[in-house]
């Protein structure tokens, strides 16, 4: 059974179709990557399954069980399973860094107090800002808030983790940090739906890379054959212009 | 000027003026706080709440920020015994100009939920909040920080000009309080020269307090001058 299923998902921004019908499954521990050209609809995808951008049609399932977008409860229960970071890390600006990471598990969640404050300082370890837990974010380079949306993402406990371009607006030098911390969540077997730019690091992790285009896959397998072997012409033709540098 | 200031009998009627003075600081926190909460949430209702109910607001915002405050505590308090319903001075002149600065901080409040982030509200969103925790959790103290000088210009505004509108209505605020003792022994000159010295005292109390709230809880880093 795979953990994600999303069959034949469609999504319009209104007369515009920008989702025409997005199949992919991916295993437990997977990696998934989708590419593709700007406004091909690959943030659209996750925005879709976080239930903000509103679903017109097809069907999700996560370990089985359907997601239904259909009310605001529905909504939050995919909520409650998926986590997403954002491009501009969207951390909350008046709180610490440790507040950012303990105010949904504690306030939303209602989880026990202890728990939740140690479990936040394991993960701030892991994305190496154990020291920064009494920081705000307007303190914080955007390696670094970026690495915290990260870690508070991972407070929730999500089955699956959605990442929506993370690195595309850090400088270059900052981009590894935030890559680093990636790769240890996938050694750690977290199941991830990526959004990326950073080709080399798409092959480096991903299991499955969707190519999309205009709000469709256009091809989807292992990172070895999309990415040397494409079959079609707009995904050889969009790689051997990004892959060139 | 052949006018001879004589502060004596101001002195002796110093402690009638501090009862005066502190019943304005208290009708002040009042109205602000009660029309904050106003505020708050027709500010809410104006940004997500479907058109019958943003009609409602606006056309509670439009009556009384386009009417006189004096006019609306008049029709409290006139017009209630009217109805059957007899309040104290205070209790009308608290309520209008609760119901004043609640239309105000509608409009204040709304330009800071314009300025909360898109962003910002999608990850509360995704982090699984409701619409009341976005706002108590992302809004407010957002609002509280982008639009602090505008809250606490007008705080001083409800504290100084909303307030002194009852002596009017016979309420012993500190304006009231002033023209009672003046009309007794007519040192009129004196009397408004002490108070308006008051209310800069007052007003700095207030300052000083409301910087210091807005720096433990919101992180503004205000200045009192």
């Amino acid at each position: 059974m795979p953990h994600l299923a999303v069959s034949d998902v469609r999504a319009k921004y209104g007369a515009l179709e920008v989702l025409k019908g997005i199949s992919f499954e991916i295993q437990k521990g997977e990696i998934a990557a989708l590419v593709g050209p700007s406004g091909s609809g690959k943030s659209t995808v996750l925005r879709a399954l976080m239930g903000l951008t509103p679903i017109t049609g097809g069907a999700v399932e996560i370990a089985g069980e359907a997601m239904n977008y259909s009310s605001a409860r529905e909504v939050r229960a995919a909520r409650d399973r998926m986590a997403i970071v954002f491009q501009q890390y969207n951390l909350f600006q008046n709180m610490t860094v440790m507040q950012n990471l303990t105010l949904a598990p504690l306030k939303i969640k209602k989880w026990d107090k202890a728990e939740v404050t140690s479990e936040a300082r394991r993960l701030l370890g892991l994305v190496g800002l154990s020291d920064k837990a009494d920081a705000y974010s307007d303190q914080l380079s955007g390696g670094q808030q970026q690495r915290v949306a990260l870690a508070r993402a991972l407070a929730l406990k999500p089955q699956i983790l959605l990442l929506d371009e993370v690195t595309s607006a850090l400088d270059p030098e900052l981009v590894n940090e935030v890559l680093d911390a990636i790769r240890k969540l996938a050694d750690e077997g977290m199941t991830m739906v990526i959004v990326s730019h950073e080709m080399a690091f798409v092959r480096e992790v991903a299991d499955k890379v969707v190519f999309m285009d205009n709000g469709q896959i256009i091809e989807a397998g292992t990172p070895a054959a999309i990415f040397d072997e494409p079959k079609t012409d707009r995904a050889r033709d969009f790689f051997s212009k990004i892959l060139r540098h | 000027m052949n006018y001879r200031f004589q502060f004596g009998v101001v002195w002796d009627n110093f402690p009638e003026l501090l009862e005066g003075a502190w019943l304005t600081f208290q009708l002040g926190c009042f109205a602000f706080a009660g029309g904050a909460l106003i505020g708050l949430f027709c500010a809410t209702v104006k940004t997500y709440a479907p058109w019958p109910f943003r009609l409602l607001v606006d056309t509670y915002v439009v009556f009384i920020t386009n009417t006189p405050a004096l006019i609306q505590i008049y029709f409290l308090y006139f017009g209630l015994p009217e109805v059957g319903l007899r309040w104290s001075n205070e209790a009308c002149l608290l309520i209008g100009l609760t119901l004043n600065a609640g239309a105000y901080l509608t409009l204040i409040l709304r330009a800071g939920f314009l300025s909360v982030r898109v962003t910002e509200i999608e990850a509360g969103q995704t982090l699984g909040m409701s619409l009341i925790q976005q706002v108590r959790y992302i809004i407010v103290p957002h609002i509280a920080k982008s639009i602090y000088p505008a809250l606490a210009n007008f705080f001083i505004v409800v504290l100084v000009m909303g307030t002194s509108v009852g002596a009017l209505i016979g309420v012993d605020e500190l304006t009231g309080q002033a023209i009672n003792l003046s009309t007794v022994n007519y040192r009129w000159l004196e009397y408004f020269t002490v108070v308006a010295a008051m209310y800069v005292v007052l007003t700095f109390i207030a300052s000083i307090g409301l910087a210091l709230l807005g720096r433990w809880a919101f992180r503004v880093k205000a200045r009192i001058f």
